[in-house]
């Protein structure tokens, strides 16, 4: 008899990989397509809706864009933290931070003009995500605080801290009492690139992309990161700066998510309020992880995810399907594409037992 | 209108040739004449007939285009910020969709969960884009994007609940739930035997500072020692929490408990330690049949059938409504036996007071809990006074922030 | 805060402690075997709708917790085949699993909501609960409380007195070499898979059955995610897990109270208070001591050699 075993292929193939990820879709959507048809609904219908709601026309495009800007910018900057395996799941907290910072910049200098109080909000962002981002680095590296748990709980406290502001010091007089500070001035609100309804938030995370990418790629330090992160005896003993390294990443890990942060207060809500907080510093980890830290495939599962999510929308209204049937396929998805990643670095081969 | 009247004369002619038939019939001698009246009468008797069915037909189709004018097709569709299974306040707007979906020529949907903020403002779009007639949102925070949804589709009706912003095809509304609340303030003060009651409550918004501060109105009323605490969970429906909450209420005294909340989670621990308890949203009884006393409940149905009819006739005005007891919209649900009945006639009594417009909940003076004046002796306060109210009276013990 | 109000806050921070402690525990065990799980929050909550429905339908609040271990473990399982047969990444499968368990749980549950079942109630232990304070902390309470207490020296043993238990160990400390020692590194860990969502689900099971009678969606409501924090900071020990879940339970009836009993603080700050003493009391006890404990080969799969 043969007996089935599997190997690991030396390089993993781009393409294959491409297929299973397409194979692995189809199949979730073949079972969310079957639980519509258990629930009397036409299933294929059902799939079409979802495909239109997401990519049907220009302005669903548009949306997918401008969802994914934040989960891009989030998951960018776990990613550089997991590069070092530092395992940052603060980005929910960072966020809050980052909005935070650019809501004091945009309340206290409203009255100036764009290219003063943009970049200034800029800066206040990166501080409050960053510092935010340095606080588990420092506990983990003077205090041997384990960064999964005071991440964690510096979520809490951040969106916490996030309600403290907006129900009481920074509420609106004009609000009725309700949890929200004033609007951005004009001058403080990042603007949408030409006629389509995307923000500049876009360019940044393709610049940030690129930069990830050159730094890792081309420079000194990005290479003792990769060093860093492969092997973190090696780290040691090759004497690479590792305190210095897991400060400077987890300042720009939490300033990127910070950034995330200001864009969806300025550029969508102009204004800061609770409801800014939707979890897309746990969906960056799904995404970071899923696309295996490479900054370009994180802005595909970006895309893709936030895709998924206008799309059951469009499904949600069209079919009364409940909000809860898009968790339960959206996790299909993760599922099936993670076991499937299997068949792309492991080959099979029939052996015959000696 | 005209072939009736065609129908009519016709009827008048055959009349006249009954008559002068009549009239000529008692002499017949030119029966040559008869002969030709008779056949005139016939064919006459078969243009009528013809005329008449004609009539009928024509009859038909006017009714059919009648009923198609006056019934046009409405598209609605709703915004939940939570899942309508949350037995709150989603819920009760849903229970309102379905209410107006049983009407004929109007077809609803909603899309639920959607968080406030980028999230709604693209729902909104979408329903706009499919050329729904009217959209209803029905959290505060959708208040923002629904305005900018607004202005780009002019032609769709807008309806925002528990804001303040209007615009030109944008209405707001909401229904005075403090009215309600009091009356149930008057259930507990009445049932209070420790003369604290306790609050449980969800975010130090103004819907529910007003809500707690018209309970303790309500409680005053019928028991001037009556104090109020309020403990804030931070949360919309996390039974566990809330349940806890409500226990530490009762562990500092408090013996009847009320909520704004949309879990029955107080309910349970107040029938486990043996008081009272009053619900919200719906009739709660079922979580705690020894203990509910009563509950301040929603009814939107009536209002969404009120604002359907208004932008079919094409009559729907983008005003602020802020409707009360005597619309419906809100009420007291039955009381439980348990509530004495002299209590149950003062707290229908205090209904119809309210109802009728004799009285008002929030009727000056009214102090804050540092014992300021916030309503001076006598005076009514403005709609937008209430909206915005971001203290506690006198009597409450707790803080709104 | 006399000693009228302290008695029952330790015995609410027990009570809501409890179905945290059940989580930490099974993530625990699952950890311990080098899998890191990060779906509890997915099985504690199907587990809770299992548990309700099963109460529902039988009228047997028991067979309902295990109904309810024994769906955590389903839901588990998952993570399993795609972690250990497939060799996914354990924190986006984790991740996965609570997105999926959130949706089954809300979208399998929405036509329960506003329903009740029969669950536990208090337990007066004889004798012992006349016990001037001790007596309603400890002794009035329901059995799942029991359960809990009783899971910890269990756990305990299991791990570190029983063969298996060592095993399990070794296959979360170094694979190979527990391979190499003819232990199947699947086996444990499939073992450490389904005891931890077995665990989660009772944890779930306590919110549906005994903590409220009740079923919303998201009843949950992100303990799973303590439970993932307080694994680490319990250092993989059941000892400080008990410890752990109690503090955390307890601080959080303690704001509540410190709100009954009237206070200036605003709100926000008050919720911030568990957290709060979570790091603090992690970044001490991690200053203080020596190693985390923390098992060598978590979070890694074991690839299939050739």
């Amino acid at each position: 008899m043969f007996t089935l075993s599997a190997y690991k292929r030396q390089e993993p193939r781009p393409w294959s990989s491409c297929l299973i990820v397409f194979a692995a879709v189809v199949i979730s959507l073949a079972v969310s397509a079957l639980m519509l048809k258990l629930q009397g609904k036409p299933a294929l219908h059902g799939i079409e809706l979802l495909f239109q709601g997401a990519l049907g026309s220009r302005w669903s495009i548009e949306d997918c864009l401008i969802k994914a800007i934040p989960i891009f910018l989030c998951s960018l900057g776990v990613a550089i933290a997991f590069r070092l395996q530092i395992w940052n799941i603060g980005a929910e907290g960072q966020f809050a931070l980052g909005a935070i910072g650019a809501t004091w910049a945009a309340l206290t200098f409203s009255d100036q003009p764009g290219y003063i109080v943009l970049p200034l909000m800029f800066g206040t962002a990166f501080l409050g995500g960053g510092l935010w981002g340095l606080i588990p680095a420092l506990l983990k590296l003077k205090m041997r605080a384990n960064e999964i748990i005071v991440t964690l709980m510096l979520n809490y406290i951040a969106i916490l801290f996030l309600d403290y502001l907006v129900y009481g010091r920074w509420k609106d007089p004009g609000s009725f009492g309700f949890p929200m500070t004033k609007a951005f001035s004009v001058s403080a609100i990042v603007p949408k690139i030409g006629a389509t309804d995307v923000n500049w938030g876009l360019v940044l995370c393709l610049v940030s992309g690129v930069v990830m990418y050159v730094f890792f790629r081309f420079t000194r330090m990005g290479f003792e990161l990769k060093v860093a992160g492969e092997n973190l005896n090696a780290t040691r003993y090759a004497g690479l700066p590792y305190v210095k390294l897991v400060c400077v990443v987890m300042i720009f890990s939490g300033a990127l998510a910070g950034w995330a942060g200001l864009i969806e207060a300025s550029a969508t809500i102009n204004r800061l309020q609770p409801s800014i907080m939707v979890g897309y510093g746990y969906t960056a980890i799904v995404v970071a992880w899923l696309a295996r830290l490479n900054p370009l495939t994180i802005g595909i599962a970006s895309f893709l995810l936030a895709a998924l999510r206008v799309g059951v929308e469009n499904l949600q209204l069209e079919l009364q399907v409940p909000a809860a049937f898009g968790g339960i396929m959206e996790g299909m998805i993760l599922l099936t594409v993670l076991a499937g990643s299997f068949f792309n670095e492991f080959g099979f081969r029939f052996r015959r037992p000696s | 209108m005209r072939k009736n009247l065609i129908s009519a004369l016709v009827l008048l002619a055959m009349l006249g040739t009954c008559l002068m038939i009549l009239s000529c019939g008692e002499k017949p001698e030119d029966t040559a004449a008869l002969e030709q009246l008779k056949q005139e009468n016939a064919s006459l008797q078969e243009q009528i007939a013809s005329l008449q069915k004609e009539n009928d037909e024509l009859k038909k189709q006017l009714d059919e285009l009648m009923k198609k004018a006056e019934v046009k097709e409405l598209q609605v569709g709703f915004i939940y910020v939570s899942p309508v299974g949350d037995a709150g306040w989603s819920y009760a707007h849903d229970q309102g969709r379905l209410f107006i979906d049983k009407l004929d020529g109007v077809t609803t949907s909603y899309v639920e969960a959607v968080p406030e903020g980028p999230d709604s403002e693209r729902v909104m779009l979408n329903m706009a884009r499919k050329n729904y007639d009217l959209i209803f949102a029905t959290s505060f925070g959708y208040m923002d994007p629904m305005l900018k949804v607004a202005q780009k589709f002019p032609n769709t009706i807008f309806m925002h609940c528990s804001g303040f912003k209007t615009a030109a095809n944008m209405g707001n509304y909401f229904g005075r739930m403090y009215q309600a609340r009091y009356l149930s303030g008057m259930v507990a003060g009445a049932m209070t035997k420790s003369n604290t009651l306790g609050y449980v409550a969800a975010f130090p918004i103004p819907e529910v500072i007003r809500g707690i501060n018209a309970f303790t109105l309500g409680a005053q009323a019928v028991n001037p020692d009556a104090q109020v605490r309020v403990v804030w969970t931070k949360t919309w429906y996390d039974p566990a929490t809330e349940k806890e909450a409500a226990k530490s209420l009762l562990d500092v005294g408090a013996d009847v408990i009320a909520q704004h909340q949309d879990s029955p989670g107080p309910q349970e621990a107040a029938q486990e330690k043996g008081v009272y308890s009053i619900g919200y949203n719906s009739d709660m009884s079922a979580f705690a049949p020894k203990s509910h006393l009563c509950a301040p409940v929603w009814n939107w149905g009536p209002y969404y059938k009120e604002v359907v009819d208004a932008v079919r006739n094409g009559t729907f005005e983008p005003k602020p409504v802020w409707y009360g007891m005597e619309h419906g919209i809100v009420d007291l649900s039955p009381m439980s036996d348990m509530v004495p009945g002299d209590v149950q006639k003062a707290v229908l009594a205090k209904k119809e007071a309210i109802t009728s417009g004799q009285m008002q909940v929030f009727m000056g003076p009214v102090k804050d809990q540092t014992g300021a004046v916030r309503i001076p002796d006598g005076k009514i306060p403005e709609d937008g006074e209430l909206l915005g109210m971001d203290y506690f009276v006198q009597g409450v013990i707790g803080t709104t922030e | 805060m006399n000693t009228e109000l302290i008695v029952p806050l330790l015995a609410a921070a027990i009570q809501s402690g409890t179905p945290i402690l059940y989580a930490t525990l099974g993530e625990i065990l699952t950890e311990k075997s080098g899998v890191l799980n990060l779906g509890v929050e997915g099985m504690m909550i199907t587990g809770a709708l299992a548990a309700f429905v099963t109460a529902q339908a039988t009228g047997h609040p028991a067979l309902a917790f295990l109904v309810a271990g024994l769906f955590g473990a389903a839901i588990g399982a998952i993570h399993a085949i795609v972690c250990l047969w497939f060799l996914g990444n354990q924190v986006v499968s984790g991740l996965a699993l609570t997105i999926f368990g959130l949706g089954l749980a809300d979208y399998l549950g929405t036509p329960l909501i506003g329903q009740t079942a029969p669950g536990f109630n208090k337990l007066a232990v004889p004798l012992l609960h006349y016990i001037p304070g001790l007596g309603p902390i400890l002794f009035q309470q329901d059995i799942l409380v029991y359960g809990a207490i009783l899971m910890v020296p269990l756990l305990w043993l299991f791990l570190e007195k029983c063969r298996w238990g060592l095993n399990l160990r070794a296959v979360g400390e170094n694979p190979e070499a527990a391979a190499a020692a003819g232990i199947s590194v699947l086996r444990y860990r499939w073992i450490g898979i389904l005891g931890g969502g077995c665990l989660a689900g009772f944890g779930g099971a306590y919110l549906s059955l005994a903590y409220t009678h009740l079923w919303t969606n998201g009843l949950s409501a992100g303990r799973g995610w303590i439970a993932v924090a307080l694994v680490i900071f319990a250092f993989w020990r059941p000892g400080r897990a008990l410890l752990g879940a109690y503090l955390f339970g307890g601080v959080m009836a303690f704001q509540l109270r410190l709100q009954a009993v009237g206070t200036h603080l605003p709100s926000s700050l008050l919720l911030m208070l568990p957290y709060l003493l979570t790091v603090a009391v992690l970044v001490f006890s991690s200053w203080k001591s020596k190693q985390a404990d923390a098992p060598a080969a978590l979070g890694v799969n074991m690839e299939p050699n050739d």
